[in-house]
Parts: C-alpha cells; structure tokens; sequence
C-alpha cells in the first residue's frame, strides 16, 4: 500500500467527510456535569485515588507527552488532564474531603467542553508518562476516565462518535461488514491463498480489522498464508471477524462491552481455544486485558497478538522460513498498546531478526518510544491533524536518524497514521507490516 | 508556661496526633475505596516482587527520559539527601530521636550540619523559583505546592539560627524552630508532602501492574 495508491486516497477522503453533518449530543451544561460526575464516581478505585493524591506537580511527564515535545505548550502536560478528575475526587471522594471541598471548586461544564480538546485531540493515552513518572502514577488511566466521563456526557468528537455509531447500528466500520470481507477473501482465493470462513469449529479464531480489509488486504493474505503453513486449524467468521473497538477509543462502556461480548460469543460458538488479534495495538488491549474484566468472567480461550504468535511459532521451528537474506535495513515502531501497554516490545524484533533483516533501533523504543501521534482513534479527529503533524516530525527525524529503508510496525492505525503523515510531509520511506515481512519469507 | 515549654509539651503532642491519626486517615481513606479484581490472565504474576522492585527503580531515571530531566532529578537528589542529613544527624535532633526511641546514633559536626542545612535551603528556594518560573511547573502548581515549600522552608531556617545561635536566646531560637516544626506536622496530612508515604503504594501498584501485563516498570 503506498500513499498514492487510490485506496490510500479514496480513505483519506473518506476521513476528510467523516462525522461532518452530526451535531454532538445536545444537552443541558448541569445534566452534562452530573453524568461525567456518575461515571467519576463509578469509576475511580482505590489505585487510582492512591495516584491523584500522590502527584508533587514535578511536571516531568510533560517531557514524556508527544504532545508538549512536538509543541513545547504547556497545557499538553500530562498531569494537566487530570484536574476535573481530581477536582471531583477532593471534592468527593477523599478521605479530607470535608476540608478540600472549601478549597476546590466543583468540575463544570465549561471544563468538560474544554477539556474534550485536551483528553480527545492531544492525548492517545499512548502511556508514556505513566513510564516517566518518578511517583509511578498511571497518568493514562487516570485520562481515560475521563474521557468515559466525556463519552458518557456526550462530547465523543463527531469523528469517532460516527464510527461508533455505525458499529454499534451498522456492524459495519468505514463501510466495512461481511460482503466486503467476502469480497477481499475471494480475491484472496483467486490468487491461490485459501481463507477458512466461517467454519462451525475451529482450534483458533483470526480476527482482522475493517482498516485491514480495506487499505491492507496483502495483510489478511499475509496472514493466511502463515496460518496456512502452520497447518492449523483456524477460521475467520464473516460476522465477527472485527477486533476495532470503538467503544474502547471512545470511552464508551457499553459499545466497548457490546464488541467485546460480540468476539467472546463468537469464540466460543466455534469453539475456539485461541483467539488471534490482528495488528492493532488497541484491539489487542480491548481483548487481552479488558475482555475478562468488561465481561465480567474469565475468557475460556488464550488471546494472542498476531506478532506474538509469529514470534511463538518461530521460536518452536514451526514456521519454515527461506534461508535469511540480506533483505535491507528496517526499523520498528512499537505500537503503544502492544508494547509498553502489554509487553509485547521483544517478540516483533526477534521475528525481524531471524528474517535476517539489518535491524536499527530507532531513539525513542520498546518501552519509552514516541506514540505515532495517532492513536486511540486520534487519528480520525479532523481539528487536531496539524498537531498530529508536528507529532510525525519528531518520528520521521528519528525514523531517519537510523538510515534504515523500510519502517515495520505491528498495528494497522498506527501504520495509516504514520502513512499520512508521510503523505503529507513528502516522506517517502516505506511504512510497512510485520506479518507481510513474515509471510514474504515463508518457504515453499 | 514558658514558650518552649509550650512548644516541647501541649504544642508537640497534639501536633504528633493531627500528623499520625492525619496520616493514617488519609492513606487508609484512599487505598479502602478498593479495587475491582482483574481477571485477565497475568502473562507474569509476581505482583509483590514486581511492586517491590519499582520502589526502588523508579528512583532512578530511564535512558530515554533522563536528558530532558536532569535539573530536576538531580536537584531532587540533593534536596533530599540534605534534607535527610539535617533531619537525622544533628546533635539536637539525635538526642530528641534518643528520647523517643531510646537508642540514638553519631552525629555530624555543627558547622557540617549548618552548611548542609544551607545547601538543603537554597535548593529548595530554586526549586521554588523553578516553579513559579518554569511555564509547565507554573501551570500545574497549586496553593498545597508553594505552602508546602514555606512550611518546609522555616524549619530549615529556624533550625540554622538556633545552631548558629543568631537573633535571639538559644531558648526563644529553640522554641520558634520547633513550633515551625510543629506547624509542619500539622500540615503534612492535608498537603502534598503526604507523597512521603503514597509514593511507595503508587511505586509498588504501577510495579504490580506493568508486571502482570509482561513489561518492566
């Protein structure tokens, strides 16, 4: 996929309309105040209270925020974004609330208003200033609360509010539900590579994302192509093959619960014992770690991320690979949900170096490396795309400082959002997919 | 009753309680709120060793964020290692730790200590202009961040003229520098100084959780 493709283009014209004729939620100031307020109280846990109260105000995750690095503008610290979250805790649920109330005045609704810029536009709750942070406080945590206690009083930005709308009403997502999934799969077959849909049973279950349909089919061969190999049981179900959760990026519970419920069901009607996300670093999150907790059960099957079950496979001598080449020089973007969020930051770069790839670490990586600027369905949002820009500025110097040809990543938004950027700034490095480097060196 | 004997009798013991039943109100307030059972599979369940390790390591800055914060880590440092000299091995305050306890330790020359203590002053004193100078700092701070600096800083101060036996009797000197310590006492559970104990449970919690989820802390 290149930038001048027209897919590329066709979906950049796409986002340029979305969300352009819905008005927000309307509601009254006080009943917007009183549901963020519910979901404040609903939310906050003893962890979370132990942070607010612990912050000395040092400042030193502003260093950490893409955000204030690309800009230098103080109101994108990180610590910043908490207040109305920690206004209502003084004022409500602190032990020295009786005395912090006479001090600290109570969240508005012009806070809210203000504040969707802050947590929507210039926060992807990337976490790395939860890294930074010399008081070990969960900063992003604390930020998406807040953005639940926003989606909860209606300011989701129109953007994210229509993709979520069309998943919750449509099943579809930028279009995309099962004809075209069938479609992409068809065309897939024509070129030899078989995709087992909608099998009653099977071992494993492979989501894909409609962003993967649409702009990355290669991807979704890619895949095929390894599961294939392995010889493994698998399938992909026409109508719970979506591992987007827009819910999640939103910060609305009950879409984030109803497309999780959706994965689970489906999971277990074809009794699977795996279940496979694709390259999507929040997808990954909204299954791995939210899926038991949102549900409120254990899940009765093993969740994996596509690039930790390469790196699995591999390791077993179960993928049989052609002998390493020098294929050219790659560097690795880690995706924040997948790599400081979930662990998954050595898997990817042992796959890239069995591939026998010239491997380059960029600056910033694995745990503390710089958010694409575009995630968590940030990069949807229209009004923040030039602070998304300065954003890939500091990605692009880095990607360059390491002379590497080709940029790898693990997760399909980040790759559209790092696409654009390049788009927009000239850049012409590849960005490309680790399970397509993969499958491009399968043997046989 | 004389000052001081007001200041070593009532004025401390009713300090000592607002800061110990303070302390314990306020950390037990927070951490009682409780916290919903997570029921993902740990990819690593070794909370407590996780927890424990982040104490300590996050005391030190990482690789990638250190050149962007080094004023303030190192300065950090300072002030409080001081900060700690002064408290803890200065003749008085060793006799008054030998009252409590019953056992006391060796401590450090006078001249020693006061130079420290003028170190531990002026750090903070540029800790505080930093802070009311620096746009990210000035945006964030609140009454608690320069409260908490005065009620830190007169000790110190009054602490200095006793040693040095400046301004006034030893025994006025003495009783104005523990009523300021008095009134940091009474302070400490409503402000932020309280990070003293919540930054090892936040430490230990942000530990645990990365732990769980495979990454380092």
């Amino acid at each position: 996929m290149k930038t001048d493709s027209t897919a590329f283009r066709g979906f950049r014209e796409f986002l340029d309309g979305l969300g352009g004729e819905m008005p927000s939620e309307v509601l009254p100031g006080e009943e917007r105040v009183r549901r963020a307020r519910n979901t404040f109280r609903d939310k906050l846990d003893g962890p979370m209270a132990v942070d607010l109260e612990t912050c000395i105000h040092c400042g030193m995750c502003a260093e950490a925020c893409h955000f204030y690095a690309a800009t230098r503008d103080e109101k994108y610290t990180p610590v910043r974004k908490l207040k109305p979250l920690w206004r209502f805790y003084r004022r409500e649920l602190s032990p020295m609330r009786w005395l912090f109330r006479l001090f600290t005045r109570d969240v508005t609704a012009q806070d809210l208003q203000t504040w969707q810029e802050l947590v929507y536009e210039s926060c992807t709750g990337c976490g790395r200033c939860d890294m930074m942070c010399p008081m070990g406080i969960n900063l992003s945590t604390l930020i998406n609360v807040i953005r639940e206690g926003l989606a909860s009083a209606g300011l989701v930005p129109a953007e994210l509010q229509a993709l979520q709308d069309e998943q919750r009403d449509n099943d579809t997502l930028f279009g995309v539900g099962a004809n075209k999934l069938r479609e992409v799969i068809d065309g897939l077959g024509r070129r030899g590579i078989e995709v087992p849909l909608d099998k009653s049973q099977a071992d494993v279950l492979v989501l894909t994302t409609a962003v993967e349909v649409l702009l990355f089919p290669d991807v979704l061969g890619a895949t095929a192509k390894i599961m294939n190999q392995l010889g493994i049981d698998w399938t992909m179900l026409s109508h719970g093959f979506e591992a987007t959760n827009l819910g999640l990026v939103s910060g609305d519970n009950a879409a984030q619960k109803k497309a999780t419920a959706k994965i689970v069901e489906q999971a277990k009607g074809c009794g699977a014992k795996t279940v496979i996300v694709p390259e999507s670093g929040h997808a990954y999150q909204a299954l791995r770690w939210d899926g038991a907790n949102e549900l409120h059960e254990v899940l009765p099957f093993q969740v994996l991320s596509m690039s930790e079950f390469i790196a699995r496979e591999m390791d077993a001598g179960r993928l049989k690979l052609k002998p390493p080449t020098n294929g050219g020089s790659v560097t690795y973007h880690d995706p924040c949900r997948l790599g400081r969020y979930s662990g998954v930051i050595e898997q990817p770069r042992q796959v890239l170096k069995t591939l026998g790839l010239d491997f380059r670490e960029t600056d910033s990586n694995g745990r503390e490396n710089f958010c694409c600027g575009g995630g968590c369905g940030e990069y949807v949002i229209k009004r923040s795309a030039p602070l998304r820009q300065k954003v890939f500025e500091i990605k692009k110097r880095e990607f360059d400082e390491t002379g590497a040809d080709v940029v790898i990543t693990s997760c399909a938004n980040c790759r559209i959002n790092l696409m654009i950027g390049a788009d927009n700034a000239g850049w012409r490095t590849p960005v490309e997919s680790l399970v397509e480097k993969v499958a491009d060196s399968l043997a046989g | 009753m004389t000052l001081l004997d007001f200041a070593r009798g009532p004025a401390m013991q009713w300090s000592l309680t607002i800061l110990v039943f303070g302390v314990l109100w306020r950390i037990l307030g927070a951490v009682l709120i409780g916290r919903k059972k997570d029921l993902s599979k740990p990819r690593r369940n070794t909370p407590v060793k996780d927890g424990l390790t982040t104490i300590v390591t996050r005391s030190l800055p990482v690789r990638q964020f250190e050149k962007t914060i080094r004023f303030q880590h190192y300065t950090g440092y300072a002030w409080h290692i001081t900060l700690f000299i002064s408290i803890l091995f200065s003749a008085p305050h060793i006799l008054f730790f030998e009252s409590l306890l019953g056992f006391g330790w060796p401590h450090l020359p006078n001249d020693i200590i006061l130079v420290n203590a003028a170190v531990a002053l002026s750090i903070l004193m540029a800790l505080a202009v930093r802070r009311a100078g620096h746009p990210v700092q000035r945006l964030i701070s609140n009454a608690d961040d320069y409260i908490s600096i005065a009620i830190v800083i007169i000790p110190l101060v009054t602490g200095i003229l006793a040693s040095a036996h400046i301004g006034a009797r030893y025994e006025t000197l003495l009783a104005i520098h523990l009523l300021s310590v008095e009134a940091l006492f009474v302070w400490f559970p409503f402000g932020k100084l309280m990070h003293t104990g919540f930054m090892f449970l936040s430490r230990f919690q942000a530990g645990a959780t990365c732990g769980r989820r495979g990454v380092k802390a």
